[in-house]
C-alpha cells in the first residue's frame, strides 16, 4: 500500500459523531459515579461550545463570499447601469476620449460654418475581447489537458499499480499543482515564448500558411480612418497559443487527480465484469470511463474554472491586446488579464467600474463552474461509499 | 510583472513601521518627518534627491512612495501627505477638487523623454524616425523593417526584412500620455483614430505592463518597437532612435535635448500653477518626445502642521530646483533650464504656511 491510498480507508472508519461520543462517555462506566458525571456535564458544555464556534466559522465563510458579491456589485454599479447587459457582447474596450472630425458617409469632413465640425466619443467598454480570450484560452486548454489528463489518469488507477509506481507517479503530478503560478509564468516568458518565437512559430507557418482556408491564422486586419490594411502577424510568442499551453499545463495537476479519484470509485466488479464478456484493455478502459462520465465531467469543468480564472501567467504570455481576432498566434486578453493589466493606474470612476463589472462576471462564471462541477464529482465520489 | 504585490507588501510594511514608529519610539526632538506620494516615473531621482538632501539635513527624513500619478493627486487632494507629484498636469477638475487655483501650487521638478525603443539584432547605429513614421507603425500601415520609407530615412543602415512588432503600455500612464500626445500632433488620423490619453485603445501590437513589461517584450522579441522612458532603456541596454523634430532636425534624447524642450516653453510659465506641454517644442535642439514632471503643494500649506515641517518641506523644495538639478542629468532624466528653474521658484515662494511667511531654512 502507497501512502496516498492508505490514506482513503481513514475516512470510512465511523466514529467522530457526537451520538457516537456521548455513546461512549455514557457507556463506559454505568452510570451513579459522581465524578463520571461532572466529566459528562463537562464534556456537554465543551459539545455545545464547539458547535457554536463550527456554526460561527461557517457562517463567516458564507458572510464572506456574500460581501464579496455585494461589494463587487456595488462598486461596479456605474458601468451596470450605463452598459447593462450589453456590456458582454460590445468589442470596444477604450478608456480615452477622443475628438476628431465628423465625416459623412463618403468619408468627406462635414463642415460647420466653414470649420470641420468636431464630434467627441466618450470611453467606451464592452467585455467581449476579454470574455472570448477567456472562452478561447481555456477552451484551447482543456483541448490540450484533457486528453493527457485521462490517460495519465487511467494509468494512475490501472497501470501504475501493477508497476508499484502509482504513490511517486501522483505524487509528482500534485506537485505541479504546489507551483506557484508566477513560476510557471516566468518559466512560459522566459522559455515557453522565445522557443515558439525561434522554432515552433516559424515551422507552424512553414507548413500551414499553405494549405488552402488557413490564411487567417497568420494575417491580420486593421481598420485605419475607413481603409483596412491586411499584415501579417509577427509570430512573437506571446500569443493566445502560447497563453493556452500553459494554461494547459497548469489544469492537468487538478484535472489528473480528480479524474484518478473518479476512475478509483469505478467498482471492480464493472472492469472485471467487461473483461470476462472479452472485452480488451483498451475496450475495458472505455467503458471505465463511460461508467465515470459524470464525474469526469466535472473533473473537467475544475479545470475550466482553473483556466478561467487563471492571471500572472497568462498575463505574461498572452499578449495582453485586448482585441478579437480569429488567429491563435495574435495576442489577446483574458479577464483576469485585464484586471491584472489596468486595475492598479485606473483612476477614472467609469473605467474602474468597468474593471469591476468584469471581475464580477469572472466571479459568477467560476461560481457557475464551480458548483457544477462539485455536484458531478461529489455525487459520483460519495455513491461509491454507499 | 508583480511590482504591484511587491509594492503592496512593501507599502503595508511601510505604514506598519510607521505605526510602530508613533506608538513606540518617539521622534527625536527637533526631527522634522515630512511624506510625498505619486509619480512612479520620476521616483528613481526623487529617492536620490531625498538621499542626498538628508546627507546635508539630518533633522529631516523624507519618505517618498511611488503610488502612480493618479495616486499621488488622491493623495494629496485628501491631505494625507506634504506633497503629491504627477507626470499629468493637475486637470482643471483636480485643482477645482483641491480649492481652486488660488489654492494650489504647481511647479515642474525635471523632465523626463519617451524613445522609440527597438530590437533589431545587427544594427548597432541609432536609427532616425520621423512622427509620421512612428504613426504608420502604430496604425499598422508599416509592417516590415526594410519597408521603403524606413529605409530612405537611414540610408547607411542595411535594414532586415524582419516584421516589426509594435509594443505598447497596457496600464495607464504618463508615458502613454506623452507619447500619444506627441504622435497626435504628427497625425490627425492618429488623433482621430487612437486618440491620446494614459490608456488608449491600440490598433494591433503586444502590450507589456510598466515600462519594465514593455522593456522585457522588446528585449525578447526580434523586430519589436516600443516606447519607454529614457533612463530605461538605458538601464536596460535598450537601443533607441532619434526623432525628427518641428525645426526638421533628428535629435536624440539627451539631457541637454530635452531641457532644451522644456526651454522652449518657459516664457508661458507664469503665476503659481505651472503647466506646459513640451512635446513638439520649437528649437533646432529640442527633443520633441519630452514632458515636465509636477510637483503638487497646497499654497498655504494647511496640510502642514507646525512651522519647522512647512519650513523643512519649503527648504527641501528649493533645494531640489537648485543644487538638486544636478542629479537629474546623472540619473538620465533632464534637468530645468535657468528660465524654467526661475519660474519654478516664483511659484514655490507664493507658499505660506496657513497665511504667515516661512523662515528660509539655512
Amino acid at each position: 500500500m502507497t501512502p496516498a491510498s492508505a490514506a482513503t480507508p481513514a475516512a470510512n472508519t465511523p466514529g467522530w459523531s457526537r451520538e457516537s461520543m456521548q455513546a461512549r462517555l455514557g457507556g463506559s462506566g454505568g452510570g451513579g459515579n459522581k465524578a463520571e458525571a461532572a466529566t459528562l456535564r463537562r464534556a456537554r458544555i465543551g459539545d455545545a461550545m464547539l458547535d457554536w464556534a463550527c456554526r460561527l466559522s461557517a457562517a463567516l465563510i458564507a458572510l464572506m463570499l456574500i460581501s464579496l458579491i455585494a461589494v463587487l456589485v456595488h462598486s461596479a454599479w456605474p458601468a451596470i447601469k450605463q452598459f447593462g447587459l450589453g456590456f458582454l457582447v460590445n468589442s470596444e474596450w477604450r478608456a480615452n476620449e477622443i475628438e476628431r472630425p465628423l465625416r459623412d458617409s463618403a468619408g468627406k469632413l462635414i463642415l460647420r460654418d466653414g470649420e470641420p465640425a468636431m464630434e467627441t466619443l466618450a470611453p467606451a467598454f464592452g467585455a467581449l475581447p476579454v470574455i472570448w480570450g477567456t472562452a478561447i484560452s481555456s477552451a484551447l486548454a482543456l483541448l490540450i489537458a484533457v486528453p493527457i489528463s485521462l490517460s495519465a489518469a487511467i494509468f494512475l488507477v490501472r497501470v501504475a499499480p501493477k508497476l508499484k509506481i502509482a504513490g511517486a507517479a501522483s505524487f509528482l503530478i500534485e506537485f505541479l499543482a504546489a507551483v506557484p503560478s508566477l513560476a510557471f509564468g516566468i518559466w512560459a516568458l522566459f522559455v515557453l515564448a522565445p522557443f515558439f518565437q525561434k522554432y515552433v512559430g516559424p515551422f507552424l507557418h512553414r507548413i500551414l500558411e499553405p494549405l488552402p482556408g488557413l490564411r487567417w491564422m497568420f494575417y491580420e486586419s486593421t481598420t485605419v480612418a475607413g481603409r483596412t490594411i491586411e499584415r501579417p502577424i509577427p509570430l512573437t510568442g506571446r500569443d493566445l497559443f502560447t497563453g493556452s499551453l500553459i494554461l494547459a499545463i497548469m489544469i492537468l495537476p487538478i484535472v489528473t487527480s480528480v479524474s484518478r479519484d473518479v476512475l478509483r470509485a469505478v467498482p471492480r466488479t464493472q472492469i472485471e465484469g467487461t473483461l470476462a464478456l472479452g472485452a480488451t484493455w483498451w475496450q475495458s478502459c472505455v467503458a471505465m470511463l463511460r461508467y465515470g462520465r459524470s464525474g469526469l465531467l466535472g473533473a473537467i469543468m475544475l479545470g475550466l474554472a482553473r483556466a478561467a480564472g487563471e492571471t500572472m501567467a497568462v498575463t505574461m504570455v498572452i499578449g495582453n491586446n485586448n482585441q478579437i481576432s480569429p488567429s491563435p498566434f495574435a495576442p489577446a486578453q483574458t479577464m483576469a488579464s485585464v484586471l491584472a493589466n489596468e486595475f492598479g493606474e485606473a483612476t477614472e470612476g467609469l473605467h474602474r467600474a468597468a474593471l469591476l463589472y468584469v471581475a464580477l462576471i469572472l466571479l459568477t462564471m467560476s461560481l457557475i463552474f464551480n458548483v457544477i462541477a462539485r455536484r458531478l464529482v461529489v455525487g459520483k465520489l460519495a455513491s461509491r461509499n454507499q | 510583472m508583480n511590482h504591484r504585490l511587491v509594492r503592496t507588501v512593501a507599502s503595508l510594511a511601510f505604514g506598519l513601521s510607521c505605526g510602530s514608529a508613533w506608538a513606540g519610539l518617539s521622534v527625536e526632538a527637533g526631527e522634522v518627518r515630512l511624506s510625498g506620494a505619486g509619480a512612479t516615473f520620476p521616483a528613481p531621482l526623487y529617492t536620490r534627491w531625498v538621499s542626498e538632501y538628508e546627507k546635508g539635513h539630518p533633522s529631516v527624513q523624507i519618505d517618498y512612495r511611488s503610488i502612480g500619478s493618479g495616486g499621488g493627486v488622491k493623495a494629496i487632494a485628501d491631505k494625507t501627505v506634504a506633497f503629491g507629484a504627477t507626470d499629468a498636469p493637475l486637470s482643471e477638475k483636480e485643482i477645482a477638487a483641491m480649492g481652486g487655483t488660488d489654492s494650489v501650487v504647481q511647479f515642474p521638478a525635471a523632465l523626463g523623454a519617451v524613445v522609440p525603443a527597438y530590437n533589431l539584432p545587427g544594427v548597432d547605429k541609432p536609427l532616425q524616425f520621423t512622427g509620421a513614421i512612428l504613426v504608420d507603425i502604430y496604425l499598422g500601415r508599416i509592417s516590415s523593417w526594410d519597408d521603403a520609407q524606413l529605409q530612405k530615412l537611414n540610408p547607411d543602415v542595411k535594414l532586415p526584412k524582419t516584421p516589426i512588432t509594435p509594443v505598447f503600455r497596457t496600464d495607464g500612464s504618463g508615458t502613454t500620455h506623452v507619447f500619444t500626445s506627441y504622435l497626435g500632433t504628427q497625425s490627425p488620423e492618429f488623433k482621430g483614430e487612437v486618440g491620446v490619453g494614459k490608456q488608449v485603445k491600440w490598433p494591433l501590437g503586444q502590450g507589456g505592463k510598466g515600462n519594465e513589461g514593455v522593456a522585457a517584450v522588446i528585449q525578447q522579441t526580434a523586430g519589436a518597437l516600443g516606447y519607454i522612458e529614457h533612463n530605461y532603456a538605458i538601464a536596460n541596454k535598450i537601443s533607441y532612435g532619434a526623432v525628427q523634430n518641428k525645426a526638421g532636425k533628428f535629435v536624440l534624447a539627451t539631457p541637454e535635448s530635452v531641457s532644451a524642450a522644456g526651454d522652449a516653453s518657459s516664457a508661458t510659465l507664469k503665476g503659481n500653477v505651472l503647466r506646459a506641454d513640451v512635446w513638439n517644442a520649437p528649437g533646432d535642439g529640442a527633443y520633441p518626445i519630452s514632458a515636465f514632471t509636477y510637483i503638487v503643494l497646497y499654497k498655504q500649506l494647511e496640510n502642514i502642521k507646525t512651522d519647522a515641517e512647512a519650513s523643512a518641506l519649503l527648504g527641501y523644495q528649493r533645494w531640489t530646483l537648485g543644487p538638486g538639478q544636478k542629479f537629474a542629468a546623472e540619473m538620465h532624466y533632464a534637468p530645468l533650464s535657468e528660465k524654467v528653474q526661475a519660474a519654478a521658484l516664483a511659484a514655490l515662494s507664493s507658499v505660506t504656511h496657513q497665511g504667515k511667511p516661512i523662515p528660509v531654512q539655512p
